[in-house]
């Protein structure tokens, strides 16, 4: 009877296995059914991560409010008098405002890269079990946007759209390991391929032998037929590290990235490259150094 | 197993796998991370007899290969979870005894946690699946033991509490 029972279980064991594993094979072999359950799975989950975000917020806000109680009093009373001083200058500054637009205006024609994007906010990122690097985003298929279009935020690129339902998208950050971007380098336009490692540090491996590289370096994307998946121009990083071994065919470099990934909040999905590739017209400024004073003394001749 | 229990147990997994997805994955702990979806699997199992583990297991191997955010082929989660969670209800639990006491359950739920983890990265890696760096899986499989073992105290009462809900008058 137990010999009989144990059997029937072997038996149950091995086609449970055989069933996982058919269903891998299906997968690996591309069927897209198995990609669109998935993408099923994200828009019945989208309610419940919005859900969580309006929940999870007023708990982050207090607890950074609990942490600033000991400074709010002497905070609140320095507010009350920038406010005072903000009301003061706000009468001037609405003579100021109107200028402020025609410049705008002119500053937008000379534009930088012209990107038709949409903007969404940041409600989930991949777990542990999820091991890749990944965020999802409230904004899918119903804004216009397709897999393979690129993601970037104030400072520069964040990555690529995965996979879009109706009302979120999947966007695999630069620092997944699968992550492989072709970038040029500001100025020089030297070009290289840059890959993510699961962690803050990029690798940089130069195309060609000639390639001259050095630290603080800017690097953009080089972009792709059809802005997809990357659009042109978009900023990556700075070089950190450059490795000079006398043994390799082209350089090497680390590479350290504009955006924090860590406070993601708001992100923009570029759809459409208007003007073309901006060149180096996005490469960010370099903060201006503190004037130097130079004093030069003169001796009075003792008479 | 009574089929009158099978309902409850997939929608009480879908639960706690949404709870994981929508909330868990959102907070960000000091080291790592914590799958409340795999050590809850865990401790179901360790009630279970050898095929009803194994079937929760390839349930709830079923459910997690929905994540979206899963870079694995879809059935990898099935594969391990079966195969693992029937190790788990003849291997682990005959040789202690089946009513295991709470240190016991929190130690063979920590444990197994990171085993299954390991097992993941381990196939998924045969299977083609590229990696992070060292240091960073092994971020994630240290702080997720060392938030099983935390939060223990939480999770274990509950899903045995869970456990004996999904069982008939007769079986209790």
């Amino acid at each position: 009877m137990t010999t009989k029972r144990t059997n029937r279980t072997r038996l149950l064991l091995v086609s449970l296995l055989v069933t996982s594993l058919f269903l891998i094979t299906l997968d690996l072999r591309g069927l897209s059914i198995v990609s669109s359950l998935r993408t099923a799975a994200q828009s019945a989950l989208t309610p419940f991560q919005s859900l969580s975000t309006y929940m999870l917020t007023p708990i982050s806000d207090f607890l950074e409010d609990l942490g600033g109680l000991r400074t709010a009093q002497s905070r609140v009373a320095e507010l009350e008098k920038e406010n005072q001083e903000l009301r003061n200058t706000n009468i001037l500054n609405q003579n100021v405002e109107g200028e402020l637009k025609q410049l705008k205006g002119v500053l937008d024609l000379a534009g930088k890269a012209k990107y038709k994007t949409v903007s969404a906010r940041v409600i989930g990122k991949g777990g542990t079990a999820t091991i890749g690097e990944t965020i999802i985003i409230d904004k899918g298929s119903g804004s216009g946007i397709t897999t393979d279009m690129t993601v970037i935020s104030e400072s520069g690129l964040v990555g690529v759209v995965k996979s879009v339902s109706n009302n979120a998208s999947i966007v695999m950050l630069m620092s997944d390991p699968n992550f492989r971007l072709g970038v040029r380098v500001a100025g020089s336009q030297f070009m290289g391929i840059l890959s993510g490692d699961g962690g803050e540090n990029y690798s940089l491996q130069m195309l060609s032998a000639a390639s001259d590289l050095s630290v603080g370096d800017v690097l953009l994307s080089r972009g792709s037929s059809g802005d997809k998946p990357f659009a042109p121009g978009v900023p990556v990083g700075r070089v950190s590290f450059v490795e000079n071994s006398l043994g390799q065919l082209t350089k090497r470099a680390k590479v350290e990235p504009y955006v924090d990934f860590n406070s993601l909040g708001v992100v923009s999905v570029v759809l459409e490259s208007v003007a073309g590739d901006p060149g180096d017209a996005l490469v960010p400024k370099a903060p201006k150094p503190a004037p130097t004073v130079t004093v030069f003394v003169t001796p009075t001749p003792n008479e | 197993m009574n089929i009158a229990r099978i309902p409850y147990i997939f929608l009480t997994l879908i639960g706690v796998f949404v709870l994981q997805e929508a909330l868990i994955n959102r907070i960000n702990f000091l080291v790592g991370g914590f799958s409340i979806y795999l050590v809850f699997v865990i401790a179901w199992t360790l009630q279970e007899e050898p095929s009803n583990a194994m079937l929760i297991g390839f349930f709830a191997g079923f459910i997690a290969d929905f994540s979206p955010t899963l870079e694995s082929p879809f059935g990898l989660w099935t594969l391990i979870l079966t195969g693992f969670c029937y190790f788990l209800a003849t291997t682990v639990r005959g040789n202690l005894d089946p009513q295991l006491s709470p240190l016991q359950m929190t130690l063979v739920t920590a444990s197994s946690s990171a085993v299954l983890l390991i097992l993941f990265i381990a196939v998924g890696a045969i299977l083609g699946q590229e990696l992070s760096s060292i240091s960073i899986l092994l971020t994630e499989i240290i702080g997720n033991t060392l938030w099983s073992l935390v939060l223990a105290p939480v999770y274990i009462p509950v899903t045995i509490k869970f456990y004996k809900l999904s069982l008939t008058a007769r079986e209790r």
